[in-house]
């Protein structure tokens, strides 16, 4: 148990001293930041020797007897001569085979996912064939599969390939088009920009949840003492930065 | 010389990239062997490319230390987070937590430190929005308006007081996600799309080269 | 200087003591205002929740530490209903930094719900690579995994039984912060091995997956906290999710007041500059 009220100090400590860069930027801030870089790093590097060295190659190699992983770690090796100066056009071989393989894998999938399905659903019939009523137009605004908000769609999707279309210029007939692709492209900018407000709000409030968490008496009160800390030593940072005199 | 530091490379690169893109076409069974055989590749040639990332960064931090540049105690800070976690890490064998489900050193590391560390980091960024957003949000043109109507729309009508206070935001903001805005990010993905394919294919064919880096011609 | 430049160039520390108490007085004084369900976020639902008991369901929890508060209640949701319907879950994850906390979630959850490593779940942990990981999966599974997150080897578990690739997987979800997310298990993976995908991510990509959505590529969408907080009402077990949309409630209303209010000062400034302009 000692552990975790321990961890709930630390965390507290080190949520408030990152929240200090609102009032200014201070060692404090600093300290954490540096702190964050640093363990970042250094889990990335305990995954990688774990997962990849350990459970990728060495365990498939020695007791699985796989010797053609030899040479997935050969080319891995090649592109760590990128810092040797002198042999770093070895490491040209290893992004040669990286970058071929991916975009040999990566052009029919796009192709086929992002450009030819998505054009089939944009060119959906406009009427469907119910037994019984024969045509049918659907009016609905809110279902967006209705036949209003196909052509809404296909409207959208033309108007706004065409404005992104500069080798022809938007004058006359163009222009029209143009301007209805900057329009369509305003609101998507708009409802992007609520979702990004509503995700960056949404992370505040995670961690407001989990301070408040941290406030509680089993814990020791971390928020509120940590907090007392850091506003003291913000206070004692500022009076020492107006003491100093000014450079001449 | 010129042959093996950039005729090969440039070979191999046309090769794999023939090679993987038929591959997509042809069902028979060696075909998907060195589809799962290429992948598994990748997988290990993806962990040696973190590395090369950190690299980096350890020269960066380390040429602070020894030159004693301003601010040279806190890449020390720095040194010792990274070489700490790794510490931990390695006597845990890697593992946040044991095969009974206590918390290892690591697992402590993670769990207070890094989290709220990363948490808070990203956190802050909801100030610098509504700062933003007041300081400099403003209708100037015609189109700047639309922008913001839909952004207040959307904002409104994704909360539950919101949706309260104006019954129709909801619905509406629906609609603009759904039809509006998916045509137009439809539109930016296919022409993303297009661009990357013939980027792509120029790599493949040699045309562009900026990939390879590293030494001299 | 005018009132309304005055308030232009107001300090931005005031504004973010504003959004900081908007947020916190939510979260100490909860009210719970009821939560519309979308279309996108049942689709999801609906669809694990008739899915046959014994189904294999797949959660790829892509994302790290900085998106926890929307994607954790995510897959909490998400975990608490798959192993009610008594579907056999296959969790892992992409990036590399939420490892750790993926793992614990998993681990929670199947405790809370009574369920054993090995029989109903697994972890498979995390491979890099991004698609070639997928690419591998959906060629065979073993070879992409050969041992789960705790070094035990996959081949022979109960809960993989008859699951030899991404074919056999009865529905994927991807909880994506970015790339690798629900765009790379849709290319390099349903694309190819046609198993049914759905997304969760957070708002800053949400928009940009309406397109898949539209055309049928994910078959459901959960945006953000919001989203979350939508799974919980719908599985009757309310948490993070929940709580935390009071404020944001709050704090989009005070945005939305933040910016009506500068573009007021704004126009009256622009108003008074041109009827200056009229009276030279």
């Amino acid at each position: 148990m000692d552990e975790s009220i321990l961890g709930a100090w630390v965390a507290t400590g080190l949520t408030l001293f990152i929240l200090s860069f609102l009032y200014r930027d201070n060692p404090l801030f600093k300290l954490a930041e540096h702190l964050y870089v640093g363990v970042s790093v250094g889990y990335t590097i305990v995954k990688a020797y774990d997962t990849v060295l350990v459970h990728l190659i060495l365990k498939p190699i020695f007791e699985q007897g796989e010797i053609a992983l030899l040479i997935p770690v050969a080319i891995g090796s090649l592109m760590l001569t990128r810092y040797a100066p002198k042999a770093s056009w070895l490491s040209r071989y290893a992004f040669a085979f990286i970058v071929g393989v991916g975009s040999g894998l990566a052009i029919p999938r796009v192709i086929s996912s992002y450009i030819l399905k998505q054009i089939e659903d944009t060119v959906r019939p406009l009427m469907m064939l119910v037994p019984g009523e024969g045509l049918t137009f659907t009016w609905n605004v809110l279902n967006p599969a209705s036949g209003l908000n196909t052509i809404i769609i296909l409207l959208g999707v033309s108007s706004v390939l065409f404005y992104f279309f500069f080798s022809v210029e938007h004058t006359g007939p163009g222009k029209a088009v143009a301007r209805t692709g900057i329009l369509f492209l305003m609101i998507a900018f708009g409802a992007a920009f609520g979702y990004t407000v509503m995700a960056r709000m949404s992370l505040l409030i995670g961690r407001l949840t989990d301070l408040i968490e941290f406030s509680n008496p089993s814990y020791g009160r971390p928020t509120v003492w940590l907090l007392l800390l850091t506003v003291g030593t913000l206070v004692y940072l500022n009076g020492r930065a107006q003491g100093t005199p000014p450079d001449k | 010389m010129i042959f093996l530091r950039r005729q090969v490379p440039l070979f191999i690169t046309l090769i794999t990239g023939l090679v993987f893109a038929a591959q997509y076409y042809v069902p028979h069974p060696s075909s998907e062997l060195l589809l799962t055989s290429a992948t598994k590749w990748l997988q290990i040639i993806g962990g040696f490319a973190l590395v090369l990332g950190v690299t980096s960064l350890f020269h960066l931090h380390a040429v602070k230390i020894r030159r004693k540049e301003v601010g040279w105690g806190y890449s020390v800070v720095l040194y010792a987070g990274m070489l700490g976690t790794i510490t931990v890490g390695l006597i845990a064998g890697g593992k946040e937590s044991g095969a009974d489900g206590v918390s290892t050193a690591f697992g402590w590391v993670y769990n207070f430190m890094m989290v709220p560390l990363q948490g808070t980091m990203f956190a802050i960024l909801a100030f610098f929005i509504a700062s933003a957003a007041y300081r400099s949000f403003r209708a100037r043109s015609r189109e700047a308006a639309v922008l913001l109507i839909a952004a207040v729309i959307v904002m409104m009508g994704r909360v539950p007081l919101g949706e309260y206070l104006i019954p129709l935001s909801g619905d509406v903001s629906q609609w603009i996600l759904n039809v509006l805005n998916a045509s137009v990010r439809r539109a930016i993905l296919i022409g993303v799309s297009l661009g990357a394919v013939a980027l792509s294919l120029k790599i493949i064919f040699g045309i562009e080269r900026s990939y390879l880096g590293g030494g001299k011609e | 200087m005018a009132f309304a430049e005055r308030m232009l160039k107001i300090d931005r520390r005031i504004i973010f003591l504003v959004i900081g108490l908007c947020t916190l007085l939510p979260l100490l004084y909860p009210v719970g205002l009821p939560i519309k369900i979308s279309p996108e976020v049942r689709s999801v639902y609906d669809y694990i929740d008739k899915l046959p008991e014994g189904s294999v369901f797949l959660l790829s929890l892509d994302f790290d530490p900085a998106s926890k508060p929307e994607l954790h209640p995510q897959a909490i949701a998400l975990l608490r209903h798959a192993f009610r319907k008594n579907l056999r879950v296959i969790a892992m994850t992409l990036w590399v930094s939420g490892t750790g906390m993926a793992d614990q979630l998993v681990t929670q959850v199947a405790k809370e719900t009574g369920k054993e490593k090995g029989k109903d779940y697994v972890f498979l942990g995390w491979s890099p690579g991004g698609s070639a990981v997928i690419i591998n999966m959906g060629q065979d599974l073993y070879t992409s995994f050969p041992s789960d997150y705790n070094g035990k080897p996959t081949k022979g578990q109960p809960v993989l039984d008859g699951v030899q690739s991404l074919k056999d997987v009865s529905y994927a979800i991807s909880l994506a912060a970015g790339n690798p997310g629900v765009e790379a298990w849709y290319v390099f993976g349903k694309d190819k091995y046609k198993f049914e995908l759905g997304g969760g991510c957070t708002g800053v990509i949400a928009p940009g997956l309406y397109p898949l959505l539209r055309s049928g590529q994910i078959n459901g969408l959960i945006g953000g906290l919001r989203g979350a907080a939508e799974y919980e009402s719908l599985i009757g077990q309310k948490g993070r999710a929940v709580a935390g949309m009071d404020a944001q409630s709050v704090t989009h209303v005070a945005i939305v007041v933040l910016v009506v209010l500068c573009n007021i000062f704004y126009f009256s400034i622009r108003q008074q500059g041109r009827q200056q302009g009229q009276v030279r």
